[in-house]
């Protein structure tokens, strides 16, 4: 009986595996889905855009999108900050900054799922994913005919800059973009230079959850909280290898960092319950008065808000160079 | 003969309704004049707006969603009144001897690892969880054999145990992933994550082999209603009977978990459902469930859509959340209440 099943599973892999593309179209969009980019009938002296996505797909558009539909809150910072605001026309539900976009219509998200008729119905020329989308999410969209950028989430400042001139070539707003690309360079670099000669690197404990108060959240090296927190002149819990890691209080005891920065602040952690907390009043962050609450959103959004962010860090870290 | 069939005529009226609610009901509202155009109507030619926007959701959109649904409401349904016959147990589901756990297990590993994007890299994450779905019930049903039978027991504890060594390995999995959390949890909560029409044809050759045999396997059920000894002596070959049930539920509860994630609930309470209104004759429990389990994930899947629109909800949260008060409803109201 067991061989026969073995047998059985095997056929059946077969089978899935040989009738699966015969059934389908593979790459072809769906026969519903009307082309998208071959007839440029609006403007032909447009030059055609082509780009390659953070999925490493091709993407073509007849000119630059002048309706998009954003489906992260990194996506929708980044669209306005170069210039592109005028040109969203819907947004993802976590989307809330700048104040403006929260009036856009939403496509839902919160859970994970979109409503791929909300984006049907919006009729964008352009959808720019993000690095929280799936590539089932993207291929969902590419199906119903509609143009898809997927936006890959950038590891260092660098790729950010590049990030931020691949929307603008894809909206046509490549000249505001240069203006901001050096301006947000510029601001990095005087952070850098105020730090330039600072020895001391106090140890930071960034706080992502504590509703076990034992064993909080953090973020660990690949995150860009690690990288901006190394850059602001501090340095993060030492030993962590994940990118999100849980660690034990007793951890952070030996560590004894000097500044504790609370991610969680917008959820109601306040420096006052964290001196509360059994175990955490001997931390040197507690004793001193270094617990800080943090606005996240600075840190954990891959758009240009990362460098008020790193300004931030580098004055609750270095509040001395500040004053 | 008639008065066999009305409980059927029934279910499938329920069905068509569903199907129908379904194709109309969006986050996206179609005025029904519109609707009533596009669906009487030539939807091939070129439409003006907004008409063009409506056709290309219906068609793209609502259409195959509506299909997957039905079919893996159908799969669970089955399935579940198959489950619950073959172990003789009114706590059986789908799930019970591994498929979830397990698919969830390979669904995970394959989201761990960074698929190009092309259709098999599309495809890999349900083809790991089809097969490490059945893998987990081959594995599960080996280690409950004892010498030529296969105790009920046996399986069910074996099932349970391995389901809860694969769970805590996927939890574990998802805790160490940086970014795949979301995708993980929102496959683990159900709902379909891939769309348009291949999922369709992906699960439909296994629904049509499992589900064939399991509208099939009406008598064998009845007759192990008895007991193995009992149904060995009126003729049927046990253990045969037991695993060809088993195979063709477990194909079918894998192929439509593979695609369309974990969605509790159902394979559990619509066989029950359908039970207290219509009787425990499995030659007419397997096809009420499963044209029950169609009609009611379609439902479920209407509210997931619309509750808090545009916003969708997971699939698997409805089915439980609607789900436990419409079933302890009809408990309540059964008067058949030995009908188990």
């Amino acid at each position: 009986m067991a061989r026969k099943l073995i047998l059985g599973l095997l056929t059946l892999t077969l089978v899935l595996a040989a009738c699966a593309p015969a059934a389908t179209p593979t790459t072809e969009p769906a026969p519903t889905a009307a082309p998208t980019v071959e007839v440029p009938t609006v403007a032909p002296t447009v030059p055609a855009l082509t780009l390659t996505d953070g999925l490493g797909r091709t993407v073509t558009l007849t000119g630059p999108a002048q309706k998009v539909v954003s489906m992260a809150p990194s996506n929708t910072e980044v669209l306005f900050a170069v210039g592109a605001g005028s040109q969203v026309v819907g947004r993802d539900e976590f989307s809330d900054y700048p104040e403006e976009a929260k009036s856009l219509p939403s496509i839902g998200g919160s859970m994970g799922q979109y409503s791929y008729e909300q984006v049907a119905a919006l009729k964008p020329d352009l959808v720019l994913a993000g690095g929280i989308n799936t590539p089932e999410q993207v291929k969902a969209l590419e199906d119903l005919g509609i143009s898809v950028f997927y936006l890959g989430n950038p590891s260092t400042l660098e790729e950010l800059y590049a990030n931020l001139n691949l929307v603008a070539k894809l909206t046509g707003r490549e000249s505001e973009t240069g203006a901001l690309v050096d301006s947000l360079k510029a601001r990095v670099k005087a952070v850098d230079d105020k730090l330039a000669g600072v020895a001391d690197k106090p140890v930071v404990f960034y706080e992502i959850d504590a509703s076990d108060p034992n064993k909080p959240y953090t973020t660990g090296p690949g995150t860009f909280i690690d990288l901006l927190i190394a850059r602001a002149g501090g340095q993060n819990l030492p030993g962590l290898t994940d990118a999100y890691p849980q660690v034990s209080l007793e951890q952070i005891v030996l560590a004894n960092p000097a500044i504790i920065l609370l991610g969680d602040a917008f959820y109601g952690t306040t420096p006052e319950a964290v001196a509360a907390r059994p175990g955490w009043s001997k931390i040197a962050a507690v004793t001193n008065d270094r617990v800080l609450p943090f606005d996240d959103n600075l840190v954990s959004r891959p758009g240009p808000r990362l460098v008020d962010g790193l300004e931030a860090l580098a004055q609750a870290i270095h509040p001395e160079l500040y004053k | 003969m008639r008065h066999r069939l009305l409980p059927l005529v029934w279910t499938l009226a329920f069905l068509l309704l569903a199907v129908m609610l379904s194709i109309a009901v969006g986050s996206v509202f179609i005025p029904p004049s519109d609707l009533w155009l596009l669906l009487t109507g030539n939807i091939s030619g070129s439409l003006p707006e907004p008409l063009a926007t409506y056709a290309l959701i219906i068609v793209s959109i609502r259409l195959p969603r509506t299909v997957m649904v039905a079919l893996t409401g159908a799969a669970l349904g089955t399935s579940g009144a198959a489950y619950q016959g073959l172990f003789r147990n009114p706590l059986a589901d789908p799930y019970l001897i591994g498929v979830a756990s397990g698919a969830g297990l390979g669904a995970v590993i394959a989201m761990s690892i960074q698929w190009p994007y092309s259709f098999w890299g599309l495809m890999a994450i349900p083809m790991a969880a089809f097969l490490a779905g059945l893998l987990t019930v081959f594995i599960v049903y080996s280690l409950a054999r004892v010498g030529r039978t296969v105790p009920t027991t046996n399986l069910i504890l074996a099932g349970v145990a391995f389901g809860s060594f694969a769970t805590a390995l996927t939890s574990f999995l998802m805790l160490r992933s940086s970014g795949e959390i979301r995708r993980a949890l929102g496959w683990l909560l159900g709902g379909a994550s891939q769309s348009g029409w291949m999922p369709v044809l992906g699960i439909l050759p296994y629904l049509i082999i499992g589900l064939s045999i399991l509208l099939l396997s009406g008598h064998a059920l009845n007759l192990l209603q008895f007991g193995d000894e009992q149904a060995h002596q009126l003729g049927l070959p046990v253990t045969r009977a037991k695993t060809i049930i088993l195979v063709a539920a477990s194909l079918a509860t894998a192929a439509a978990v593979a695609f369309a994630g974990i969605i509790g609930f159902v394979g559990l309470i619509v066989p029950h459902v359908m039970r207290m209104w219509f009787g425990g004759d499995y030659r007419r429990l397997i096809p009420l469930s499963m044209v029950g389990g169609a009609a009611f994930l379609l439902v479920a899947d209407v509210l997931a859509r619309v509750v808090l629109a545009p916003q969708e909800i997971p699939l698997g949260i409805i089915t439980a959340l609607a789900g436990a008060p419409f079933f302890l409803w009809v408990l309540r109201r059964s008067k058949n209440q030995g009908y188990w």
